[in-house]
């Protein structure tokens, strides 16, 4: 299918998210559209696939002009998409999700899963991709899951395949495989188009490249006719942040001590998990999502108690302790979901910068508030960090995804704790404020703080740790030192209860 | 208490209690089901009462007084759905503010309509007869309870199944769980997940306008200010602990009922009629505080 | 200036067009029931603001004390992000244990009344507790909790004023009437008793609570984002019951402004009937819980059923009028002001 997209423009409110985009897709080829997070790139798509409603411009399928009113239309015309966060019903088996929207139905309108299962029988047959229809998609791994969102796709017939992000949340060899199933497509005709801020993937598998930035087409032509660097200047619009160097500094006294914790979640628990955290030092916990991370940051600060094992905070014992306790014994915490725990998004971000402050006195008298020397604090964070925001009075949700992300950085780092957790600190924020939240973390390191970092983002924990220790099906699978020359062994240890590299 | 709970007229009592709760739970079901946090029940109990004893008596059939119950739940589902999926208004809000609307409509219409305040009765309204099911009457005990009961018990029973299939194999069953678990799925999908919720609106208002109606045409004749007295809000909490799957709500109904059904029998036995009053508000608390323990308990085992 | 203007006039459109809604629906109903609509509008004025030398305006402040004070009561829940809908049996409790305490306890009357209304908070108080204890430890929603425990102290007040405190020669379901020496005095040259002073304090205290103290700001944190309270620290179970305990102490000081200012005793029905609770719930729920205007929203609903009262006398519209009218506002403001509530309440805090 031949796909063009002509002058797309795309308002949310007085935002403008594309700004009259021109991009042509053609059949049998994998299109890769780039560009940093916020860029437009995903809402592009979103409009080709008939979730939002374009200002302007056209879309032309075959030399056809079409207008959605919703998926439905788009999905009939043969488009399929497979979104970033996966589109499915957890307590639904594999096959109501696949028939799910495009029932084949029998008498009564009562839904025919005989018939649904043969088709996708041939559809496995044809394409070698199968998944246990039976089983609740709850209970699959995330890899399983982009199957299930695949076969979808191909169960009503798709001829463009859209796929958001795919390989976010998979490890180097299922990404491989992932890539083998998409050539396969190609390969049968099909046109693919893949939405990745990943330039090695970009090289891997496009055959033409289009990049956004900041809701414009930056640049769209064969991979053959550009380059890496090229389109590293597109994405940023201008040189690329050099690379962190770190520096050299020895590790001091161990601040944080865990020993066999273990902490319960649905089906087995996560753990024994055990490890020293030291002044000084980034220590990377790498991992797909899912692999007990979360379990055991939530045992760590205290929001969820451990089953067994203990911990120990500046040669304290607190795995009793309630998060309170913790944090007034040094732990500080940035939680991974900045709109749910990081902050409270109706309040202001005065009332958001003061929330858990240790030193009370300073701004309050007896049970009353002082809500100039609250409003003097959040200033101060809000100039130390950078944060760009109306003032310390405005709410919380008027700021963009990096300022609320930094403020939320700011409110932890000014608590100067000896241990700091943060937890994928970056995650949907734009380069510029990826860049610096990743240099106050490497001075905080640098200045004695021990940092322990729980990152999905390969590269970032690669960047940052001096050690990586890497998560599998909830136990630390192995160890190995920070730095670039360990990208193998890390993605080995991601997949497998290996032994330490 | 054993010969109490064993005597066929207390047994055969229980039925006129489980309808209402049980017509009500499951149309709280489908809308929990649906993803629409539906805490209303008691207003659509209350209103199609009200309705059902005006249908009934302007037409003198209880088939009419039924179905203007069923059109007065559904014309509520249709407010319930314009105001929180279409204006985007909070569910609890409007809950609140239905339930209002049915205590509020309901007397100022009782005095509009037929100038009484307080309760109507009048040898006009009609109400549904017993029905008698051949040779399962003779079924010794359990005949008694299963036979001899009203129109709306049956189609109260018949519904449990249905529903259970409904949801289970049918295309829109598919996507009201779909609505219910993930609305976003379900739009990428290309189903607008907002109509799926209005069409469980709709089927939660006709199922709670039959339960109003079996509580003013079939177990009285009459209609009584704010005579659902509750049971709506037991049918609430019957949906949430049953999470909205129709047989445990079956069961839960059928416990609550029994419950009800109790306390009417037990004032006879010299307890102050305010303690037995009490008796369907204390169980249901037992009931919650029990499951939910058991609930951790389980869960506390899984991860062991 | 343009600009500003613009968007006024686009702020105040939606508005318009809800107030009209309403407006008509008010009307279908008068001309439903045949009333004059010239002589029922004025009755309602009349009957909210009038009457000789006020009355009928004393009658609204009287029951705007109680509206009010159930308002500020449950604001100060749904604040702290607590769906407390049980401020009726937390009201009953109060009015219970403040008409008791004044019958049974001797002593000179100024004491008894501040032994009842010390008695009429805790007790309040501790029917709040009771659906945060249920909530928290034993994992029942508190929004169905507190709703269920309004029943069994309906009943336990009913008993109790039916059978052992019954005032039998009256003839009513009713407890003897307190000591004289204790009812409320009246403003001078009024019918409006001082309990209305009460409800003022109680007011001022909640606002001083939400907007200038630690623990107003940190259960309003509590309030916006349970997972964010807990995340930076805050002790959510001990501001969960003090709060509910607050709410339930206003609750029961409401109760016993009832009791000792309009009707010297406890009645069977007398809390409960006129839904005072429930109308304190949407005179927050009509503001979107901010504290300032929660006492004027009260007063407003207040006015919608003495002026129904009103209708009545002028027009004969039945005044169950009142009942409709604030719920077809609620619903027609609820879509508008947005109330982040339903996202967290109800299915419980999954504590359990």
């Amino acid at each position: 299918m031949r796909v063009e997209l002509n002058g797309i423009t795309v308002r949310f409110g007085p935002v403008t998210a594309v700004d009259d985009v021109s991009l042509g897709i053609e059949p049998g080829e994998i299109h890769a559209l780039v560009g940093e997070n916020g860029a437009g790139k995903s809402t592009l798509m979103n409009l080709l696939f008939g979730l939002v409603r374009p200002a302007a411009g056209t879309v032309v399928l075959d030399g056809v002009e079409r207008r959605w009113s919703s998926p439905q239309d788009a999905i009939a015309s043969g488009l399929g998409m497979v979104h970033q966060h996966f589109m499915l019903q957890d307590t639904m088996t594999v096959l109501e999700n696949i028939v799910l929207c495009a029932e084949p139905v029998g008498r009564f309108g009562f839904v025919d899963f005989a018939a649904a299962r043969r088709r996708l029988d041939a559809i496995a047959a044809e394409h070698g991709i199968a998944v246990d229809l039976t089983r609740e998609v709850g209970r699959l791994s995330v890899s399983q899951r982009q199957t299930v969102e695949i076969l979808k796709v191909l169960y009503r017939e798709a001829e463009l395949v859209i796929l958001d992000e795919p390989t976010a949340v998979l490890t180097p060899q299922e990404k491989d495989r992932l890539f083998d199933t998409l050539r396969n497509f190609r390969a049968a005709g099909k046109s693919i188009v893949i939405i990745t801020h990943k330039l090695d993937e970009v090289m891997e598998i496009a055959d033409r490249v289009s990049v956004m930035r900041a809701g414009r087409l930056v640049r769209s032509s064969l991979l053959d006719e550009t380059s890496r660097q090229e389109i590293a200047r597109g994405i940023v619009g201008g040189e690329l942040p050099e690379a962190r160097t770190r520096k050299a500094q020895a590790a001091g006294d161990v601040v944080l001590s865990v020993r066999d914790a273990t902490i319960a979640r649905r089906g087995r628990p996560v753990g024994p998990v055990s490890f020293d955290l030291r002044a000084g030092e980034i220590v990377g916990i790498a991992g797909v999502s899912g692999n007990g991370q979360s379990e055991l940051v939530r045992g760590l600060t205290g929001l969820d108690p451990l089953l067994s094992g203990g911990i120990s905070l500046c040669g304290q014992s607190v795995e009793t302790l309630d998060v309170a306790a913790r944090r007034a014994h040094g732990m500080s915490y940035i939680p991974e979901d900045r709109q749910r725990m990081g902050l409270a998004l109706g309040a202001s971000v005065s009332e958001n910068a003061n929330a858990g402050r240790d030193d009370r006195s300073a701004f309050t008298t007896g049970p009353f508030l002082r809500h100039g020397a609250m409003m003097r604090f959040a200033r101060a964070i809000i100039e130390d960090y950078r944060i760009r925001v109306a003032g310390p009075s405005a709410a919380a949700s008027t700021m963009s995804g990096g300022n609320k992300q930094k403020l939320v950085v700011g409110r932890e780092l000014t608590r100067n704790t000896a241990v700091v957790v943060a937890e994928n600190p970056t995650w949907g924020v734009d380069i510029g404020a990826i860049d610096f939240i990743h240099g106050e973390l490497m001075r905080m390191r640098d200045s004695g703080h021990a940092i322990l970092l729980i990152s999905t983002e390969l590269d970032e924990v690669i960047a940052l740790s001096d050690r990586i220790l890497v998560m599998y099906d909830g136990a630390i699978s192995g160890e190995v030192s920070g730095g670039e020359a360990n990208r193998e062994d890390v993605g080995a240890l991601m997949m497998s209860r290996g032994k330490a590299a | 208490m054993l010969d109490l709970l064993l005597d066929p007229s207390f047994a055969a009592s229980i039925p006129r209690f489980v309808t209402p709760i049980l017509l009500a739970a499951l149309g709280g079901a489908l809308c929990e089901r649906a993803g629409v946090f539906n805490i209303a029940l008691e207003g659509f109990l209350l209103m199609g009462a009200f309705a059902a004893v005006l249908g009934s008596y302007f037409s003198g059939s209880p088939y009419v007084g039924a179905l203007a119950a069923m059109l007065a739940g559904m014309a509520l589902g249709l407010v319930f759905a314009e105001f929180n999926l279409r204006r985007g208004g909070d569910s609890i809000v409007v809950s609140i503010a239905i339930n209002l609307l049915a205590a509020g409509l309901t007397t100022f219409l009782l005095r509009a309509i037929f100038d009484v305040t307080g309760a109507f009765s009048d040898a006009g309204i009609v109400g549904f007869g017993p029905v008698r099911l051949p040779l399962i009457e003779d079924i010794p005990f359990v005949g008694q309870i299963l036979s001899g009961q009203s129109a709306l018990f049956y189609v109260a029973l018949l519904c449990v199944p249905l529903m259970h299939v409904f949801l289970a194999r049918h295309r829109l069953g598919l996507r009201i769980r779909a609505a219910g678990e993930n609305a976003e799925a379900l739009r990428a999908g290309g189903v607008e997940p907002r109509r799926v919720q209005l069409v469980a609106l709709l089927a939660c208002g006709a199922l709670c306008g039959l339960g109003g109606a079996q509580l003013s045409i079939a177990n009285v004749n009459l209609f009584v200010e704010n005579m659902s007295a509750g049971r709506g809000w037991i049918a609430v909490v019957a949906v949430l602990l049953t999470r909205g799957r129709p047989w445990p709500l079956f069961f839960i109904a059928l416990l609550f009922g029994a419950v009800d059904s109790l306390s009417f029998r037990v004032q006879g036995l010299g307890l102050a009629q305010q303690f037995t009053d009490m008796m369907p508000y204390l169980a249901t608390l037992i009931v919650l505080v029990a499951l939910s323990w058991w609930r951790a308990r389980r869960a506390r085992g899984e991860t062991r | 200036m343009m600009e500003t203007g613009a968007l006024n006039l686009r702020n105040v459109l939606p508005w318009l067009w809800t107030v009209l809604w309403i407006a008509s629906i008010v009307l279908a109903l008068l001309l439903f029931v045949g009333a004059p609509v010239g002589e029922a509008l004025s009755g309602f004025w009349q009957g909210a603001f009038g009457g000789r030398r006020h009355a009928y305006l004393m009658a609204t402040l009287s029951r705007s004390a109680l509206i009010v004070g159930m308002a500020i009561s449950v604001m100060l829940s749904f604040r702290a992000g607590l769906f407390n809908i049980g401020g009726e049996g937390q009201l009953v409790a109060g009015g219970l244990a403040a008409g008791l305490i004044a019958i049974l306890l001797p002593g000179p009357p100024l004491v008894v009344l501040a032994a009842a209304i010390a008695g009429a908070m805790l007790a309040g108080a501790a029917w709040a507790l009771l659906a945060g204890v249920l909530q928290l430890y034993m994992g029942v929603p508190l929004l169905v909790g507190s709703l269920l425990l309004n029943y069994p102290i309906r009943y336990i007040g009913s008993y109790l004023v039916a059978h052992p405190f019954r005032d039998v020669p009256s003839g009513m379901v009713q407890s003897y009437l307190v000591p004289q020496a204790t009812w409320f005095a009246y403003f001078p040259g009024t019918r409006l008793d001082i309990g209305i002073l009460f409800t003022l304090t109680a007011t001022a205290f909640a606002l001083v609570y939400s907007y200038g103290t630690l623990h107003g700001y940190h259960t309003r944190l509590n309030g916006l984002s349970a997972d964010f309270a807990r995340t930076v620290g805050l002790p959510v179970r001990r501001l969960t019951l003090q709060t509910l305990a607050i709410s339930g102490a206003i609750a029961g000081l409401v109760g016993a402004i009832a009791v000792f200012g309009i009707h010297h005793r406890y009645i069977d029905g007398m809390l409960v009937q006129p839904l005072y609770a429930w109308t304190g719930i949407i005179a927050v729920l009509l503001v979107g819980m901010v504290p300032w205007a929660v006492p004027i929203s009260g007063f407003f609903f207040a006015a919608v059923q003495t002026g129904a009262a009103g209708m009545e006398r002028a027009a004969g519209v039945p005044k169950e009028i009142a009942l409709v009218i604030q719920a077809v506002i609620i619903l027609f403001v609820a879509s508008r002001v947005s109330g982040a509530l339903s996202s967290r309440a109800g299915r419980g805090d999954g504590d359990a």
